[in-house]
């Protein structure tokens, strides 16, 4: 439990810090930036899914005034590949340039860089541009993709598949046949995409007389966006890099100390890497060593010279899209360094929806054993991804379906669980995350238990009811590894909405309504998400992963008695600023208004690899934000007793003044200690690290479990195709709040995406992976008329455990697909309807119905 | 992505002289005529709170009041606005940083998280607020259905009109501001 000295702030609504620049137009985006000098990027990019680049003319786009452009081929000589950073054994990742070589893989693969000194005019010369294309059949689907004969992306690759791997826990083939029966469906998700309001960009600003370059991007991760900028734009020979290292040697030693300190500080984690992956990765390319050797030993070598400062600001929204690195920014920063410019570049809409980056497409087929008593014993899944052609940098879509592996249980008690996941390559845009992007084992389970319970006729909620760990049960691990603590409440959340739902009430009203020819339905889904999990919880997904461990923070005093947080988060909407200055000015005795959260610049904030992704700011940063303020507290009690000439142990802070307990007449404020302290520091100090520095790192603690069970509720017009949602309920429970209404806010956000999934957006492509949905008249995101109010029910789970927190950024996306399709399912099941595919717009509705004939 | 055509007239047609309103300030100034709107606003007058989040008129992020309408400033060319009297989001605080009404309603409720569709649902609020001063529920939810917002799912948004609709009306009964208070209750 906190101190009582604190909870002032924590728990309550406090009004966010963003808000005053944010509503007065004063914000910060990438597009906002303007440099002296800067050029403006566009990017030509290819029309055909699939085609060989015969032949590139850029003479007439050259020849207006002040054009540059940068092709392929130019790009190969002069930069490192883009290389995944991840291995598994099973995983083939391609290499590829930043540009397209001699070959496009997708609509809108970017071919040649155009420079200009106005946008209009860059878009001018980019039409001026004349490429000779070769088109080759192209790859659309996963069927075409297991195809032998169709065409192979990567030559490398065993025909299109890029991944394969089964993992299997307990006695499967025992328990599949002596279950009652087994029952099996496929499942197949549509390609969507995140579509933040703010497309991707970035400046890259050089120094005209240094050329160092700060470079300002719309990232969620900006440390490590910086050294794969580095990695990749820093290309020179081993041999050359050699010398550099000779010639360096001291800086070799600082950079080498840096890094054992990160080993030695993850050591446990790092303990359990195999390298399994990369010798699969090495024996199906060897030319891929040569590439790792190169960009490894070279930046290495030129360390932190030649690494860009990212800067991020304010970021218009990203749900996964912008934690990836792009092929274009790579291309920008490549260009700005070779050239000594400044560039600009901001993707359009239409590019964003063709390659900003898609989520999902997916095919599950599950076998379930289950007895004629509601029990579910044990699943057989098959899981294949479409990650369109390019895999994601740093990490491919693989690592998602390992994720998928670990959750796909649940909190149910299961004996038996195999998975195997395969991924394919196809002519379409890049694989990226998207809030919860595991969510496809959240929809096939409960989608499942939903088909079994109407095979057997147990009401839907009935049998989760029936098989779902309850808290008495605690501490139990889940067949996959990780621990179920004793604050996993996904059963109290299941029972709260079961008594929401009032099913009695409900069938009731549905069987008249159906008489009345009105279908409504009623769904349910339940799900717990590691936001952030457990400590460990990676290795389960991957072994060696665990590095990913903490989140560091910097509370420090300034000079002038203010007090700054300094976090390696990327806040893109979540209201960070506001949330953890709550959490500092509890610990300090301030205001949060007194607290001011920095990020977004690797030249001062905390070093870590992760930025704002996989629901880690709630619970790690937060803890570490805890504990950095509570040291920084201990420094300044300690300065201000001297100066009160009391014990530090009789000494508190009351709204910012520092006194002696009982006396708070007589006190010292921050500024007059940091008055003090300020003469006392070292020249050398610098001004990131204020007079006075508390440093934490937290990982969350245990459990790291949030859960939550949707309710929704729908009516289906049989004679329009159309889905209404009267009424739509979250139980939630993601231990204490920080920000009631942020969490409301990201859970609410949540829900409309998945609402927009199912009933809305699709990333549409023909059978010959031409893309169908380049404007927003066609790729729909729901407004204001689709998203119902949705009810919102916290559960907070009493614990002795201080700091908590639990991420819910990403609950919201990961239940309502089910829920509503669930729902869907419910309303037509009357008709022989069962839903085995996530997009339902009306026609499909319609088709499902029988109403009309299915296309 | 820009689709290639064939006949591209690279002298883009000349430079002609305009003379509008925006935020009270005149602004006569030359201008390329095939600059949109959007792009004088933000890039020619460095009024970059207008954002632009489609640029084919869906999202309404670029949204702005032109003439007391809302308008999307994307599909307009600045050479359209000659004459008109604009006002951007810029231009809907008090010179001292004092939020309005509205703004304050959408920091009293939460309304945004990353803000960037904000100043599009402002705009358009705005010009609802003033023809209908005191719209339903209904009425707010189907006004701002031409504005996308992908963080929040309008919740936040939709009780942040109703809640500046209550601080318009004190706003209009008492000549002070209402005084906020930094923590909800």
């Amino acid at each position: 439990m906190r101190a009582a000295v604190a909870g002032k702030f924590v728990g309550t609504s406090v009004r966010r810090v963003e808000d005053q620049r944010l509503l007065t137009g004063q914000g910060r985006f990438v597009g906002d930036i303007d440099v002296p000098g800067m050029v403006h990027a566009v990017f030509l990019r290819s029309p055909h899914p699939h085609a060989l680049i015969k032949r590139i003319d850029v003479s007439a786009a050259r020849a207006l005034p002040g054009v540059y452009v940068i092709t392929g081929a130019m790009m190969k000589a002069r930069t490192n590949p883009l290389l995944s950073l991840l291995a598994f054994d099973g995983l083939y990742t391609p290499y590829f340039w930043a540009l397209a070589t001699d070959r496009v893989r997708s609509v809108g693969d970017p071919v040649a860089l155009v420079l200009a000194p106005t946008r209009y005019l860059a878009e001018d010369a980019m039409a001026l541009i004349d490429v000779d294309y070769e088109p080759l059949e192209a790859v659309a689907t996963i069927d075409q993709a297991l195809d032998p004969r169709k065409p192979k992306l990567w030559p490398k690759a065993d025909g299109n598949t890029m991944f394969n791997s089964t993992q299997r826990y307990g006695d499967v083939d025992a328990v599949f046949s002596t279950a009652d029966r087994v029952i099996t469906r496929t499942f197949d998700c549509h390609r969507h995409s995140n579509q933040p309001m703010e497309t991707r960009g970035c400046v890259a600003q050089v120094d005209p007389v240094t050329r160092a370059m700060t470079f300002h991007s719309a990232t969620q991760n900006s440390h490590a966006l910086k050294w794969y900028l580095g990695m990749v734009t820093g290309r020179q020979s081993v041999a050359d890099s050699a010398k550099w290292l000779f010639r360096n040697r001291d800086k070799l030693k600082r950079f080498g100390a840096g890094a054992k300190g990160f080993a030695g500080a993850n050591k446990e984690a790092m303990k359990g890497a195999d390298n399994s992956g990369m010798a699969f990765l090495v024996k199906k390319d060897m030319s891929v060593l040569g590439h790792m050797m190169r960009s490894f030993i070279g930046l290495v070598a030129k360390g932190a010279d030649s690494v860009p400062e990212v800067e991020a600001q304010d970021i218009g929204g990203a749900f996964g899209a912008k934690g990836v690195f792009s092929r274009e920014e790579i291309a920008v920063c490549a260009a700005a360094k070779e050239l000594g410019v400044s560039i600009k570049w901001i993707e359009d809409r239409n590019e964003h929806l063709a390659v900003g980056g898609h989520a999902r497409d997916e095919r599950m087929t599950i076998n379930a054993a289950v007895n004629n008593d509601g029990t579910v014993l044990g699943f057989k899944v098959e899981l294949t991804l479409d990650q369109g052609a390019y895999p994601a940098a740093p990490f491919s879509a693989a690592m998602f379906t390992q994720i998928m592996r670990v959750m796909m249980p649940g909190t149910y008690r299961l004996t038996a669980f195999e998975f195997t996941a395969r991924v394919v390559a196809t002519n379409k845009g890049t694989y990226v995350a998207y809030r919860g992007p595991w969510a496809m084992e959240t929809w096939v389970r409960e989608r499942m238990l939903d088909v079994i319970a109407r095979e057997l006729e147990i009401e839907p909620a009935e049998i989760r009811l029936r098989n779902m760990v309850t808290m008495a049960e605690l501490p139990r691990p889940m067949i996959t590894g990780p621990m179920l603590d004793i604050r996993m409440s996904a059963h109290t959340t299941l029972t709260a909405a079961v008594e929401l739902a009032d099913l009695p009430t409900f069938r009731a009203a549905q069987a008249k309504a159906r008489a009345e020819g009105r279908l409504l339905g009623l769904g349910i889904a339940t799900f717990h998400e590691a936001a952030p999990g457990p400590p460990g919880f990676f290795d389960f997904v991957s072994p060696g992963s665990g590095m990913l461990g903490a989140e560091p923070a910097r509370t420090v005093l300034e000079a002038d008695g203010g007090v700054s947080v300094y976090i390696q988060q990327m806040p893109h909407g979540q209201s960070h600023e506001t949330t953890f200055a709550q959490v500092a000015a509890d610990e300090l005795g301030v205001a949060p208004t007194d607290v001011k959260v920095r990020y977004g610049n690797t030249r001062v904030t905390p070093f870590g690899i992760m930025g704002t992704g996989g629901s880690r700011a709630g619970a790690m940063t937060g803890g570490a934000v805890t504990y950095s303020s509570r040291e920084l507290r201990t420094q300044i009690l300690q300065r201000a007793a001297d100066m009160l000439e009391a014990d530090v142990t009789d000494v508190t802070i009351t709204d910012g003044a520092i006194h002696v307990l009982g006396v708070p007449a007589i006190s010292v404020s921050f500024a007059e200690v940091a008055a003090v302290v300020a003469p006392t520091i070292g020249a050398d100090r610098k001004v990131h690290e204020g007079v006075l520095q508390g440093t934490a790192a937290f990982d969350g603690g245990d459990g790291g479990w949030s859960m939550a069970t949707h309710v929704c509720w729908v009516e289906v017009d049989v004679e329009t195709g159309f889905v209404t949602i009267p009424r739509y309920a979250v139980v939630e429970d993601c231990g204490e709040l920080i920000n009631p209404a942020i969490v409301e806010g990201q859970v609410r956000g949540g829900v409309a995406q998945g609402i927009g999934a199912v009933l809305y957006e699709k990333t549409a492509y023909d059978d010959q992976a031409n893309f169908q949905a380049g404007t927003f008249m066609d790729y729909l995101i729901p407004t204001s008329m689709e998203i119902p109010d949705i009810e919102i029910h916290h559960i907070e789970t009493p614990s002795s455990i201080e700091a908590n927190y639990r991420g819910v950024g990403e609950g919201g996306m990961i239940g309502a697909p089910a829920a509503l399709t669930n729902a869907i399912e419910d309303a037509l099941a009357h008709l022989g309807v069962t839903i085995t595919e996530q997009h339902l717009p009306p026609t499909r509705i319609l088709e499902l119905a029988g109403v009309i004939t299915t296309r | 992505m820009t689709n290639a055509t064939d006949s591209i007239t690279v002298e883009s047609g000349g430079i002609v002289e305009v003379a509008l309103t925006v935020n009270g300030r005149p602004v006569a100034t030359t201008v390329e005529v095939r600059r949109s709107l959007s792009d004088f606003l933000r890039d020619d007058l460095g009024l970059t709170g207008t954002h632009l989040g489609c640029e084919h008129g869906v999202c309404g992020a670029c949204t702005i009041e032109l003439d007391g309408e809302a308008v999307r400033s994307c599909l307009m060319l600045a050479v359209q606005a000659d004459r008109a009297t604009i006002i951007t989001i810029e231009g809907l605080a008090d010179p001292d940083g004092t939020l309005s009404p509205l703004q304050q309603a959408f920091h009293e409720s939460h309304g945004f998280q990353c803000a960037f569709c904000a100043p599009g649902f402002l705009m358009t609020a705005k010009v609802l607020l003033a023809r209908n001063p005191q719209p339903t529920r209904d009425e707010i939810r189907e006004e701002l259905s031409g504005n996308l917002c992908r963080c929040t799912g309008y919740h936040s948004i939709i009780e942040s009109v109703e809640t500046a609709v209550r601080l318009t009306q004190a706003h209009a009964h008492s000549p002070a501001r209402t005084a906020s208070q930094e923590v909800a209750s």
